[in-house]
């Protein structure tokens, strides 16, 4: 098979990149913010380096664990927040009439 | 570039106590204009369980993330006149949440800004502690936690400034301009302080597991 400069032209070179540049794209990659490049120069570099992957790996263990918890809703009584709310702002209309 | 004015901003407090809305007031018997509380109940209701979490991560304390959440909703009634139809209520809520908490710590004087760093140095040294926590196998001791209950605590010791962007972005799902909106900062403030954030809860996790690990081992 023959390659051709135009399959170049579709085709990007996905740029060879280190592990230090891959590690400063660690949460913008997890976070998905990176542009399509710069995520295949991500991936293309975590295929073959045998330090990378397991920062990636646990970081995105780490926000796996943040996202199922719900730090804050133990011991919250909602009904008894509900009301305590709704009687002030009954009080708050009731002074602006 | 942040988004829309479909968030209310932070800073209103009506001069002359309810602004009226036309489809949102009634007429008292003395001819005062108010808002009726039914319409913006019914509106906000349904979110008063995500706006007692977010208050409860702010302040880590039942009593003051209560008060937290009836301060927020006085405020979003008072500037109910403020809200924009079809926009997203929670994210209105969170956003008055946060600057009534801003307001209580700031006159506690408690609130210390963080300085913006280069925010990938942050993932270098979250990567580079991380190889040096698996060289003393304090990784692994990491991996057979209950790492629910070490996330929990550790969010808890973080400081607010931080506490909040990863709660906005991690626990509460939030994308980065959205926490920008809300907590009234630029984009890049949110991702050096997310940043930081997630190298101090990884650098606490590895403490936890030292500790963890010392105790066994006495």
């Amino acid at each position: 098979m023959t390659h051709s400069p135009q399959d170049d032209a579709a085709t990007p070179h996905v740029a060879h990149i280190d592990c230090e540049a891959t590690i400063r794209r660690l949460w913008d990659y997890l976070d998905g913010r990176l542009p399509e490049m710069a995520r295949a120069e991500v991936e293309a570099h975590l295929a073959t380096c045998a330090y990378c992957p397991p920062h990636f790996v646990f970081a995105r263990t780490m926000q796996g664990a943040l996202a199922a918890s719900t730090p804050a809703a133990a011991d919250t009584d909602e009904d008894r927040l509900r009301e305590r709310v709704r009687a002030a702002l009954r009080r708050l209309a009731d002074e602006t009439r | 570039m942040r988004t829309s004015s479909a968030v209310a901003p932070a800073f209103f407090i009506p001069r002359h106590g309810m602004c009226p809305s036309s489809h949102r007031e009634e007429a008292s018997r003395d001819g005062v204009v108010t808002t009726s509380t039914s319409d913006f109940e019914q509106l906000t209701m349904p979110y008063l369980a995500d706006v007692a979490r977010f208050a409860r991560s702010l302040t880590r304390d039942e009593v003051r993330a209560d008060d937290l959440v009836q301060d927020t909703y006085l405020q979003a009634m008072r500037g109910w006149h403020t809200f924009q139809p079809g926009s997203d209520p929670r994210r209105w809520l969170f956003t008055i949440c946060h600057h009534m908490f801003l307001r209580t710590i700031r006159r506690e004087a408690r609130y210390v800004d963080a300085p913006e760093d280069d925010p990938e140095l942050d993932s270098m040294a979250t990567a580079k502690a991380h190889w040096r926590a698996m060289d003393a196998g304090v990784a692994d001791i990491v991996d057979r936690m209950d790492l629910a209950d070490a996330i929990g605590r550790a969010l808890g010791t973080l400081p607010e400034h931080y506490r909040i962007v990863v709660v906005l972005i991690d626990v509460e799902g939030y994308s980065y301009e959205d926490a920008a909106e809300i907590l009234d900062v630029a984009l890049g403030t949110v991702r050096s302080r997310l940043f930081r954030a997630r190298r101090l809860l990884q650098d606490m996790l590895f403490e936890y597991a030292r500790d963890a690990h010392f105790e066994k081992a006495r």
